[in-house]
């Protein structure tokens, strides 16, 4: 069975319509997410006015994750898993790959390089030259390591080992380190600490080639070094006894690798997430606006729908499968 | 109406190639994030303009269209930098 209703009919349940204000309330509310037939505009929650109310939202968020570690240092922060085997063994991969020899795990580079990063933690700083002055190579030469190269690559806020290496290798500059013939020996520090309030994870990259190639790490050394680093205690310190004869730089505490400590709110997976709660609201609010303008037949003197749609669909995506956390230096 | 047709699709064509651009650009930059903020702001700037030039073409433009594809645009940007500026 079929009804056709002629004009007259229609405009008269209109008018009944229009008479309950149960229904109108019911009208107004759907039309917060559905377009207006009759207005032929889109849902009030696609009007240009929510979406700035959507932009200061968002710049609100961010306001309070940039706020918030002032406040309570290390609640926000990075989750990490970059363990030293790992960065040691991608980043011999690349110089493999390069035709360039394989780099040894050297103690006193990778003593020099936990000291650097809690340098960075303790004075809060970000950089190559710490802020009195002090240089990579002092940290180097501090570990009575004398060397004729030397070299000094950094990471932080990475969420695996391979990112570290692969950004490194996207830089000029790190990549020339990463692959410089000139280096025999490597050290890494994985730590844990708060910088500029943010829990994070600090890598240091320090290469070298001794003065005397006697003196590069033996096999047995590099799996030393690589045992401490794997059965290490959480983010402990170890200091070494003092010995008889030792000269005071040698007495510099051994660090051990932090294992992953996850942050009370990872602050990647917190913006993601804001961003692809806004975005995909409005976006499916955009594709509710095709389906039921076509439905309807309803025609609107706006921009292109589907363009919007589009285009915040290839945003959303690249938040969540493309944009990577981590800044090298 | 063929050549209207026409003209469609040649704008989204071209929208398509930017946002390609755009992508393969994102995708080699992935670790760099100022550069990638740059990038925000050219893909929004970017699509601001294809939509009121698209517009204009069509003989639709108007304030409020403009406005919306500014809005829009300003949206984008917001979505990649809340993620980018941590």
């Amino acid at each position: 069975m079929m009804s056709v209703l002629t004009g007259k009919k229609k405009s008269n349940i209109v008018k009944d319509w229009r008479q309950q204000p149960k229904s109108i309330e019911k009208f107004q509310f759907v039309h917060h997410f559905l377009p207006h037939p009759e207005q032929q505009k889109r849902a009030t929650l696609l009007s240009n006015r929510a979406i700035v109310i959507y932009c200061l939202a968002m710049l609100l968020i961010a306001g309070v994750f940039r706020f918030l570690p002032k406040v309570v240092p290390g609640v926000l922060g990075y989750a990490s898993d970059i363990t030293v085997k790992d960065l040691l063994t991608y980043t011999n991969a690349r110089r493999k790959d390069a035709g360039l020899s394989e780099l040894r795990l050297n103690s006193a580079l990778t003593s020099a390089a936990h000291q650097k990063a809690e340098d960075m933690f303790k004075d809060q700083y970000w950089a190559h030259i710490s802020p009195d002055g002090t240089e990579p190579w002092d940290f180097i030469l501090g570990q009575n390591y004398d060397y004729i190269y030397a070299g000094e690559n950094l990471a932080k806020n990475f969420s695996n080992s391979k990112d570290v290496v692969e950004a490194w290798m996207k830089s000029t500059s790190h990549k020339e380190n990463l692959l410089s013939p000139n280096y025999d020996e490597i050290g890494f520090a994985v730590v844990n600490g708060v910088i500029e309030g943010y829990e994070t994870t600090l890598v240091v990259q320090m290469f070298g080639r001794p003065r005397n190639a006697a003196q590069v790490a033996s096999v047995y050394e590099e799996q030393t070094v690589l045992e401490k680093e794997a059965t290490a205690a959480v983010s402990e310190r170890v200091e070494l006894p003092a010995t008889e004869g030792t000269s005071e730089s040698l007495q510099q505490p051994v660090y051990t690798q932090a294992l992953p400590e996850n942050p009370a709110l990872d602050v990647t997976v917190a913006t993601k997430t804001v961003s692809a709660v806004f975005g995909g609201f409005v976006g499916t609010l955009l594709a509710l606006d095709v389906w039921y303008s076509k439905r309807k037949g309803i025609h609107k003197f706006t921009g292109h729908t589907v363009a919007h749609l589009g285009i915040l669909v290839l945003v959303v995506a690249s938040i969540w499968f493309v944009l990577t956390p981590g800044i090298v230096l | 109406m063929k050549e209207k047709t026409d003209t469609h699709l040649v704008e989204y064509a071209v929208l398509l190639s930017l946002a390609a651009i755009i992508s393969l650009l994102f995708y080699y930059f992935r670790y760099d994030h100022r550069v990638l903020i740059f990038l925000s702001g050219v893909a929004s700037f970017g699509y601001v303009l294809w939509g009121i030039i698209h517009h204009a073409v069509e003989g639709r433009l108007t304030k409020f269209i403009a406005a919306e594809y500014a809005v829009f645009g300003v949206l984008i940007f917001f979505l990649l930098y809340t993620v980018l500026s941590f």
